[in-house]
């Protein structure tokens, strides 16, 4: 723990211990994305599935880098992920991103996709607004991060027909422009 | 039941009526009261955000119409079809009459269903 690095953040008037909350919430909902997305991507088939497949990837890639992320600085703060891999699973800040009824129907698989990430951006936005100005290292992270789930967000409903996005997908999986500099192991991609 | 100024506006309390978990919420002119646990895992609605019409749990994010109850996120996107037991996650919320009278908040709650003690009766 890094223990002035905590004290600073109480001494600007945040609970950390309600903070801590709401980090490793976001980590699980982080950790089950990755693996339900894992589960979207391979069903993603076919003519339609398959310029989807790459867009989720980024994301699912990106998601995994989200909870590399915070892990950190969830013990920095002095919290800790549970023991019990189940107990974490069911703490996730979102819903489950369960594959769809008809795996094969492209919009039930975007309209999943496109919920997920609009959870995600309430859930970092929420830890955005607690820390403004008050734990500026936590409010720096969770900033990098709303902003790939924003582009997310964007990606998944200009597929859907929403309108444009204004983005171009990713140069390779995972990326995170972002949210890489905060990676505590490189992700594998060079300079 | 409450002081009207213990439910500001944009703010969703969770009161105790009897036994029942109420929660009041006041979005702008309106007052709401729903029941006060949310339906995914039974945490409390206290503090959720309310936006729009709806108020979403602070711990999973699950978002219910104010007005009816009704689970709108994850519902929409939850495959109940295959997978029916997730049915249970996102039930509706019972809505109880309410109204504001002389600064306090009245919520109409029907009086549970007397049950016979085992012994002696």
């Amino acid at each position: 723990m890094a223990r002035v690095a905590r004290e600073m953040v109480e001494k600007a008037g945040i609970n950390v211990d309600e903070l801590l909350d709401k980090l490793v919430r976001a980590a699980s909902a982080e950790f089950t994305t990755y693996y339900y997305y894992t589960l979207l991507r391979v069903n993603a088939i076919g003519l339609d599935g398959e310029g989807l497949k790459e867009i989720i990837e980024d994301a699912r890639l990106e998601d995994r880098n989200h909870f590399e992320a915070l892990v950190p600085r969830i013990y920095e703060l002095g919290g800790a992920i549970p023991r019990d891999i189940r107990e974490f699973s069911d703490m996730a800040a979102c819903a489950d991103a369960y594959l769809p009824a008809d795996p094969k129907d492209v919009n039930q698989l975007l309209n999943v996709l496109v919920e997920a990430e609009r959870c995600a951006i309430r859930v970092y936005s929420e830890i955005c607004n607690m820390t403004f100005g008050k734990d500026h290292r936590t409010y720096e992270l969770s900033a990098a991060i709303l902003h790939e789930e924003i582009e997310h967000e964007a990606w998944f409903s200009e597929f859907l027909g929403e309108g444009p996005s204004g983005h171009f997908r990713r140069g390779a999986p995972g990326e995170s422009p972002y949210v890489s500099r905060f990676l505590v192991v490189p992700s594998g991609r060079h300079a | 039941m409450a002081r009207a100024d213990e439910v500001p506006d944009g703010g969703a309390k969770l009161f105790r009526v009897g036994r029942r978990p109420v929660v009041v919420v006041r979005a702008g002119r309106d007052l709401y009261a729903l029941h006060g646990l949310c339906s995914h895992q039974g945490r409390p609605l206290e503090g959720g955000a309310v936006w729009k019409g709806m108020l979403e749990c602070p711990w999973h994010h699950f978002q219910y119409d104010l007005a009816t109850g009704e689970n709108v996120y994850p519902k929409r996107v939850y495959p109940l079809q295959v997978q029916p037991q997730l049915r249970r996650q996102v039930r509706s919320l019972r809505t109880y009459p309410v109204r504001e009278r002389d600064g306090y908040i009245e919520v109409g709650v029907r009086p549970p269903a007397r049950t016979l003690e085992r012994r002696g009766h």
